[in-house]
């Protein structure tokens, strides 16, 4: 059975230990991990022999900088870097749809949605400032908020298209009602 | 298609049915937005003068507008991730709630 080690939220190196053992250890997706046989330390995610221990909760980590680490083995040379950005992938932005759910509400004489929109777009817009900075969790705080801001203008513009389409609906059939009643006067008289 | 086909046949500026803008109502000036309906319903008659007259933003947000819906929904920021970054980054947000802020002012002062 592979042995292997991972880094914890301090940065530190720990291990070794079996896939069955891991699950007692604090590891979490993202946790970085290495065994023999790999080229480069890998999200315990994508490995899969670890993958058993996240087919329940996501569970966010803390951030921690990137540091060169000791090959296991006691070999003086080193694990390969780590790399940040190539190891997280960047939460979703939201700005696409942020900006979209801002502009259409013009079109549609619901310019008070808008708000809800631009509120989407200043967190959308935090994200990637963050993520930038290295700052993974507040990038996906940011990323979240964004998507909910988003999708709540959404929801509340498309009930307002619904509204008035009901109520076309419901005075187009007056009129038509309106002006049957008023021909069948007029061929009364 | 049934919107479209609405808006081709119906004069928003003729009818009452067509939504109002509530902010207009409330302060008597326009919303960045207001004009819209007529000016889709001259650009469907092909009318460019006068959709630009009843809303000439409109005429620049439809085709980005569909830009956007592109981008997002056909795969388009994946085949150009750079069109995204340009028209869809940080800055282009800001350039954009900039320039509805500067249409919105400009509109109720000329």
């Amino acid at each position: 059975m592979n042995r292997y080690f991972y880094i914890d939220a301090e940065g530190n190196q720990k291990g070794t230990f079996t896939a069955l053992e891991l699950k007692q250890e604090s590891v979490k997706r993202d946790t970085l991990v290495w065994t023999q046989g790999m080229e480069q330390w890998k999200r315990a995610e994508e490995v899969d022999e670890l993958r058993y221990l996240f087919s329940g909760t996501y569970q966010e980590a803390p951030s921690y900088p990137a540091q060169p680490v000791q090959s296991p083995g006691g070999q003086a040379s080193y694990a390969p870097g780590i790399d940040e950005k190539e190891q997280r992938p960047m939460p979703k932005t939201w700005l696409v749809e942020s900006i979209l759910v801002t502009i259409l509400p013009f079109m549609l004489c619901g310019s008070f949605l808008s708000l809800l929109g631009i509120i989407g777009i200043v967190y959308a817009a935090q994200v990637e400032s963050f993520y930038n900075r290295g700052d993974y969790v507040a990038a996906a705080e940011s990323s979240r908020s964004a998507g909910k801001w988003t999708r709540i203008a959404m929801w509340i513009a498309i009930g307002w298209v619904l509204l008035f389409v009901i109520g076309m609906i419901l005075i187009f059939g007056i009129i038509g009602w309106a002006g049957f009643s008023e021909m069948g006067n007029m061929i009364e008289m | 298609m049934a919107a479209l086909f609405v808006f081709y046949t119906l004069d928003p500026a003729e009818q009452p049915l067509f939504p109002r803008c509530p902010f207009l109502l409330a302060t008597g000036y326009e919303c960045p937005g207001c004009g819209s309906q007529r000016a889709i319903h001259s650009l469907l008659h092909l009318e460019f003068k006068s959709a630009f007259r009843h809303n000439g933003m409109v005429l620049l947000a439809i085709p980005y507008v569909l830009l956007g819906v592109y981008l997002q929904y056909f795969g388009g920021s994946k085949r150009n991730p750079r069109l995204e970054k340009k028209f869809f980054g940080r800055w282009s947000a800001l350039a954009v709630l900039l320039g509805i802020l500067i249409f919105w002012i400009g509109r109720n002062l000329i």
